[in-house]
């Protein structure tokens, strides 16, 4: 009996082009008074652009029609068994890019490395990791901040060794 | 300004020297080369207070010491963790990384050691016997050339995209989209911002290639316990030094390459504005346009490697020409030089070479120098440094996640960048899940500012006549040169694919 063939995730596949699609056409919006100085090297890169998205669009109907592939986003998600470490993992991202600006580099940086290192362990050697994600982060507060003096965003920890040293 | 056999062997001798400073600046190079957002030109104006109150000799060679040895570090993760730590490295990774899966990251940390070295110290030869004439590139290259440079770095997408041109060719133009993000050059009228006043100026390089590729690596590389295979690991834990000198020996073999390509690199670098980027882009598209073997391109050929790291080192001698001999400076980091060298009453110009050749052509035997001091005190690391490899994905994902995000905030210093690289980075995570190259996205951002910038010049000085565009000489040979290497590079494809056909009719 001869195997089905697997049919191919149309629909992670067509995430891009559409978010290519999408923001050209708001680029265009926001060019349509503009003087020609400002439109014509959008308007020829975004016309072509338009164009290999729509054919690409319509390679993938006529792929669907054939039954080649589905409008699942399955692939992008994959491996199943990974997606709440995934999740977790990007929590804890963007609650760094928030959270950075108040608590500074080396608090933030510390409970970020702390949090998403549990996270991928699967919450084992909390001690270990504690400690490693301390070591890094004031290794990167001692070369970033007090050595290459870099403008690292600053928080109650940088403030109050500033204030001791 | 003239050859001096005697000049140039004691300014050699007086340039070692100064080993105390190069070495040092070397390894601090190496460090800021790496990490994004440190760039040489970001940490040479954090130490300028330092620079100034420096000998002018000694400030000179500490600022072209980190320069050469930061671009070299700027490939390190590149190879490593496929992450490039400036945008000069960006094509660096894509035949470095493949290299590091399949545990040859030594093998590729020395072979990207010795074409930069070797690449840079012939360029930096070259230049310093060439001067006068290169000086002169600068001149010839107006808008209407510059556009067809740029088209040789845009058709490295097609190149790119060789396995699914449509998905290549979409990836480039959305990255060319992005890139047209900010003010128009003549009104200042703001296009695709979003309402972001943080984007007025354009999309940021920085969080662009943090996001497209730290980011989406490291909720990638989670995928496994670590970013090697087990034969990977094994090949890793077994290599002693005879890695390191298979790679070097690699490299050396090749040496009509890195000679090629490090003198794409040099005639980039004179042009002011034309960058290590659009170098090594170039760079790698020649070498695969012209290779008997283009289909190992991307899946960790040696050739792909050394072709973007000799361009980019040969641009570092290139950007000091028109700094040198015209006082303009060809990138930020000469330009920060410029600033140095004005503070201290230097006046740059031919009479620099006849009042203060020591100063003159001193600035170039430092760079001669440093390149090679980097071959004994680099390559014998490539050793230690492929051992990061091994470290496990549970530790390494975070860490490269928190440095290089908070990295993204160092050049502009806005809390919007890290934003902005988050973004690029579910942008990345989408395209790499999905078959789209994030190096085709980022060449775009790179390259579609500059382009429109040099486009619009042409139109403008010749009344929106598009004919201007194959109205002078070398742009006309230029465009003879993209046509050639693009019907070339087609062609090839063609004759491969027939012969694979008749090859799988065969077997059948």
């Amino acid at each position: 009996m001869p195997t089905p063939r697997k049919r191919k995730g149309a629909g992670s596949e067509l995430l891009i082009p559409i978010a290519a699609l999408l923001f050209t056409l708001y680029y265009f919006w926001t060019i349509w008074n503009s003087p020609w100085t400002a439109q014509v090297s959008a308007f020829f890169i975004g016309t072509i652009l338009i164009t290999l998205v729509l054919v690409f669009m319509l390679k993938t109907a006529v792929a669907l029609y054939r039954r080649e592939a589905h409008l699942g986003i399955g692939e992008l998600l994959a491996p199943r068994s990974l997606l709440p470490v995934r999740i977790g993992l990007l929590m804890m991202t963007v609650g760094y890019v928030i959270l950075v600006k108040w608590g500074g580099f080396t608090l933030t940086t510390w409970v970020f490395l702390c949090g998403a290192m549990l996270i991928l362990n699967g919450w084992r050697r909390k001690r270990l990791v504690a400690l490693l994600s301390a070591a890094l982060a004031l290794s990167g507060y001692l070369l970033f901040i007090v050595a290459f003096e870099t403008r690292f965003p600053r928080g109650p920890f940088e403030n109050l060794m500033r204030s001791i040293f | 300004m003239e050859f001096s056999p005697d000049l140039f062997a004691s300014l050699f001798f007086h340039t070692i020297g100064y080993w105390w400073v190069i070495i040092p600046s070397i390894l601090l190079g190496l460090i800021v080369g790496a990490i994004p957002g440190f760039s040489a030109a970001n940490t040479i104006i954090i130490l300028l207070p330092l620079t100034l109150v420096m000998d002018v000799e000694v400030g000179l060679i500490f600022m072209v010491a980190l320069y050469c040895s930061s671009r070299m570090g700027a490939g390190i993760p590149a190879i490593l963790v496929n992450i490039p730590g400036t945008a000069g490295a960006a094509a660096t990774p894509l035949d470095g990384y493949p290299m590091t899966k399949a545990g040859k990251a030594q093998q590729a940390l020395a072979i990207s050691f010795v074409s930069s070295t070797a690449g840079g110290l012939l360029t930096t030869v070259v230049a310093l016997l060439t001067m006068p004439w290169l000086a002169r590139v600068s001149f010839y290259m107006h808008s209407v050339e510059m556009i067809v440079v740029m088209l040789f770095g845009i058709s490295l997408i097609a190149t790119i995209a060789a396995r699914d041109t449509l998905k290549g060719l979409i990836a480039g133009f959305f990255g060319l989209m992005i890139g047209a993000i900010g003010t128009d050059h003549v009104y200042a009228t703001p296009r695709g911002t979003f309402g972001f006043l943080e984007l007025y100026d354009g999309v940021p390089l920085i969080p662009a290639l943090v996001g497209l590729f730290a980011v989406s690596e490291s909720f990638l590389m989670i995928e496994g316990e670590s970013i090697l295979s087990q034969h990977g690991k094994d090949v890793i834990r077994k290599s002693g030094w005879a890695a390191t000198l298979e790679g070097a020996r690699i490299a050396v073999f090749r040496w009509w390459h890195i000679t090629w390509n490090s003198l794409i690199g040099l005639v980039i670098g004179v042009i002011p504005g034309a960058g290590a980027s659009i170098a090594s882009f170039v760079a790698y598209q020649q070498s695969r346009t012209y290779s008997k073997t283009p289909e190992r391109y991307g899946t960790g050929h040696p050739e792909g490697l050394i072709a973007p790291e000799s361009a980019n080192n040969g641009v570092t001698s290139g950007t000091l020409i028109p700094l040198m001999i015209l006082g303009i400076p060809g990138g930020a980091t000469a330009a920060i030089m410029l600033v140095v060298m004005q503070y201290h009453g230097v006046i740059l110009g031919p009479a620099l070479f006849t009042d203060y050749p020591e100063l003159g052509y001193g600035v170039f035997m430092a760079m001669a120098v440093t390149y090679l001091m980097m071959i004994f005190t680099v390559l014998p690391l490539a050793r230690y440094m492929s051992r990061v490899t091994l470290l496990s994905t549970v530790y390494m994902a975070p860490l490269v996640i928190a440095f290089t995000l908070v990295g993204s905030f160092v050049p502009r210093e806005y809390m919007f960048d890290m934003y902005l690289a988050l973004a690029f980075g579910v942008i990345g995570y989408i395209a790499r899940k999905t078959g789209y190259h994030v190096a085709a996205i980022l060449i775009g951002v790179i390259l579609g500012p500059l382009l429109e910038q040099y486009f619009l010049r042409a139109l403008k000085m010749s009344d929106g006549d598009l004919m201007v565009l194959f109205s002078s000489n070398i742009g006309n040979v230029l465009w003879m040169l993209l046509v050639f290497s693009v019907t070339l590079s087609l062609y090839m494809q063609h004759r491969r694919r027939s012969t694979d056909s008749a090859e799988d009719g065969k077997s059948r």
